[in-house]
């Protein structure tokens, strides 16, 4: 037993090592992204990676994957970014050893995000021109606009001004730190998809919120954001405005000033009285 | 205790009993030899505070964790000891209780030192001692802190004056009948006695003002404890937000008042021969009265401990955990057995109560309850509730450095100072009381 283990610790690292070498076919390797890695690519791919990928490959450009053997690495690190996009997205998509496959995890844009998440950290990288060949990507465009008596954000999507139909439209408003996300629906007949808003989530003082659209159809992407007046005006309040115990000097409350200079002149008034009575003590007789 | 008392005053005449209180005061060279110990050890000390002035708070072992050390302990301390004044003089003495009438002044004394060298220890904290009137020019009326500095100041002007008013005869007397006195202590006699002829109408107005200042005192000195607990438990600190704080630090105030009481009783009978005035009668029912607020403080320890102790909130979990069996369980359970509940169960055997036996457990309940205040302040800021992290090593923990016990220490000397020369200068027992309580027994 006590050979087997010393054997195995012998050649697990010479195993190991050959692992290394992780070979991806040629056909893999070419394959390359049809979205561009844009700046909403390039966030959603962040995202992804803090969920999925940070746990392993540690903070990006800061070398600190998990101590494994063979390390996971960073994928800022030159290793990473020498491959071609093909390799990191088969790598990605099937895993190896401890690297888990993503495919049955994540769709396939959401893998090309992550690969532009990574290329962001490459200042040499260019991304290379995806050949779409026959497929004729259809120009979207869309209108924005809100329901009133059903409290509904309407979308409508045409090419060409011909509605179309059968379109997947995810819609979300933005934050200050991410997406409210309102739905994912797809267009009907007339090129129309509706989102329940709810009228008391906190916009603006006049109401509005950012709303995010994006229509797919195919490799055919379009995004819209506008700014719409949606739910109800907020009323903001000044949290030091008034007199308050949090406050600053100036602004404490009356009573409190009231109370405190009271008490305090009341006692020295009294310690005063007694003081001057002492020092007319020696009349006294 | 009219048995006692018969015991002792038996003996006492009006010119013994200016004999023997007056006896005191002088310079004699036992008090130099001990003076300039104390000085020494002052000028000792002075010196690491000038390092601490040159250098800043980085000498001291606080951070930015733990930024309340043992200054602030040796504040809440301080704050404490000087309460006892108020429990003696005016609630014991306004019941009517007459055998307190000879350590009245002890306990007035202890407080005016106490309540003296407090603002100094606060000082000591200040990283900036140079913008001390900051405080008054920018201080916020909302803050403890503010409420803090008022009612002490207030609380050492209505001590002070409840020490000098009834010294006023007695002041008079010295200046009378001591003679061969230092020029300037003579002219301070002058000065002091304000004229006093001793009439009739004088004791009536002393009398009065010493009566309004026994009642101004007992809501003064409750609200300098109780705002001193606040700069605690106004914030939401674990282990500080209790809204108990005031009471709890009250009752442990008593108790080390108490204790500081007999000590100085017992150095002052026996260096000052007042065992005719001072007896062991007086041992006994101060030893039963710390007996008393020691049993009041317990029950606050218990409801302050076991209350959150059996609920075990998740944000209480490590704070009440390192009092009870962690880190600072050590220093906890000494003080809370040992320096609390063993001493009072002591106290409860009568021959405990002798002045010898009577002041070493007093010493014992005394320095616990110092510690007691560190127990309070410093193991509460290791867990606050946002984990400490991304801070050097060193900032987990807290551990005084030697400026830092050596500035306390000097702090502590001061009071020893203050409380020697006041017993030095003028009679520790009240002669014109002692005289008159003799004319009504007397009389009777």
């Amino acid at each position: 037993m006590k050979n087997f283990v010393l054997l195995l610790l012998f050649v697990l690292p010479l195993f190991v090592a050959a692992q290394d070498n992780w070979q991806v076919p040629t056909a893999e390797q070419e394959k390359l992204s049809p979205y561009v890695f844009d700046n909403d690519m390039v966030k959603d791919g962040e995202v992804l990676y803090e969920n999925f990928c940070i746990s392993c490959h540690g903070t990006v450009t800061k070398n600190n994957p998990i101590v494994f053997v063979p390390s996971p690495g960073d994928p800022a690190s030159e290793k990473f970014q020498s491959q071609p996009d093909g390799s990191i997205f088969y790598k990605i998509s099937n895993g190896r050893g401890g690297m888990p496959s993503f495919a049955p995890t994540l769709e396939e844009e959401e893998i090309w995000s992550l690969i532009g998440y990574f290329r962001n950290f490459n200042r040499e990288y260019v991304q290379p021109e995806f050949d779409y060949g026959d497929e004729v990507l259809s120009e979207l465009a869309m209108v924005l606009s809100y329901d009133p008596n059903v409290d509904k954000l309407v979308v409508k999507v045409t090419s060409n001004g011909e509605p179309k139909s059968g379109i997947q439209v995810g819609a979300a408003v933005k934050g200050l730190f991410g997406k409210f996300i309102l739905g994912n629906v797809g267009t009907n007949e007339k090129g129309l998809a509706w989102f329940d808003v709810d009228r008391n989530m906190p916009g603006d003082e006049e109401g509005n919120l950012t709303v995010q659209v994006r229509a797919q159809e195919g490799y055919s992407i379009k995004k819209a954001e506008e700014k719409m007046q949606l739910v109800n005006p907020t009323e903001r309040t000044n949290l030091i405005a008034g007199r308050h115990l949090w406050s600053k000097a100036i602004k404490a409350p009356i009573w409190l000033i009231v109370v405190f200079n009271l008490v305090i002149s009341c006692i020295w008034g009294i310690i005063i009285y007694i003081i001057i009575g002492l020092f007319r003590l020696k009349k006294v007789s | 205790m009219a048995k006692v008392r018969n015991e002792n005053t038996v003996l006492l005449s009006e010119e013994k009993i200016e004999r023997d209180l007056l006896s005191n005061i002088n310079w004699s060279n036992k008090f130099k030899i001990w003076f300039g110990f104390l000085t020494a050890l002052l000028v000792v000390c002075l010196w690491f505070y000038v390092l601490q002035l040159r250098k800043g708070l980085g000498v001291t072992g606080m951070n930015d964790i733990v930024s309340w050390g043992i200054y602030i302990s040796n504040f809440v301390f301080f704050i404490a000891a000087a309460l006892i004044g108020m429990l003696i003089s005016s609630v014991l003495g306004m019941i009517g209780y007459t055998w307190i009438k000879p350590i009245s002044r002890i306990a007035e004394i202890i407080a005016v030192a106490f309540a003296m060298v407090a603002g100094i220890v606060i000082i000591t904290d200040m990283g900036r001692p140079d913008r001390l009137h900051h405080v008054l020019l920018y201080g916020r009326i909302q803050s403890p802190i503010i409420w803090d500095i008022s009612v002490v100041m207030t609380y050492l002007m209505l001590s002070l004056l409840l020490l000098y008013i009834p010294l006023i005869p007695d002041i008079s007397l010295c200046k009378e009948k001591l003679t061969g006195l230092p020029k300037f202590q003579k002219k301070l006699y002058k000065v002091l006695s304000l004229g006093w002829a001793g009439n009739e109408a004088q004791y009536k107005t002393i009398k009065r003002y010493f009566k309004i200042l026994l009642i101004l005192i007992i809501p003064v000195a409750l609200a300098i404890h109780t705002v001193t607990s606040w700069l605690f438990a106004m914030t939401l600190r674990t282990g500080w937000d209790s809204p108990i704080f005031g009471p709890y630090f009250v009752s442990g105030a008593f108790v080390a008042g108490c204790a500081a009481v007999l000590i100085a009783m017992y150095f002052i009978q026996k260096n000052y021969k007042l065992q005719a005035y001072i007896t062991d009668m007086h041992f006994d029912r101060m030893a039963k009265l710390l007996v008393l607020v020691s049993l009041v403080y317990v029950y606050f320890n218990i409801n302050e401990i076991l209350v959150p102790a059996y609920k075990f909130k998740p944000s209480e979990v490590k704070h009440i955990g390192n009092l009870l069996y962690g880190h600072d369980s050590l220093l906890f359970w000494l003080v809370q057995g040992g320096g609390l509940i063993v001493p009072f169960m002591l106290l409860m055997i009568p021959k405990m109560r002798k002045p010898l036996p009577a002041m070493l457990i007093s010493v014992v309940i005394l320095v616990a309850a110092w510690f007691k205040r560190y127990v309070i302040v410093v193991p509460t800021q290791l867990e606050p509730y946002l984990p400490i992290q991304n801070v050097p090593e060193s900032f987990h923990s807290y551990m005084p450095t030697l400026p830092e016990i050596a500035i306390t220490v000097g702090t502590l000397v001061m009071v020893l100072m203050i409380i020697s020369v006041l017993t030095k200068l003028f009679p520790v027992v009240p002669v014109w009381e002692m005289k008159e309580e003799l004319l009504e027994e007397q009389h009777q």
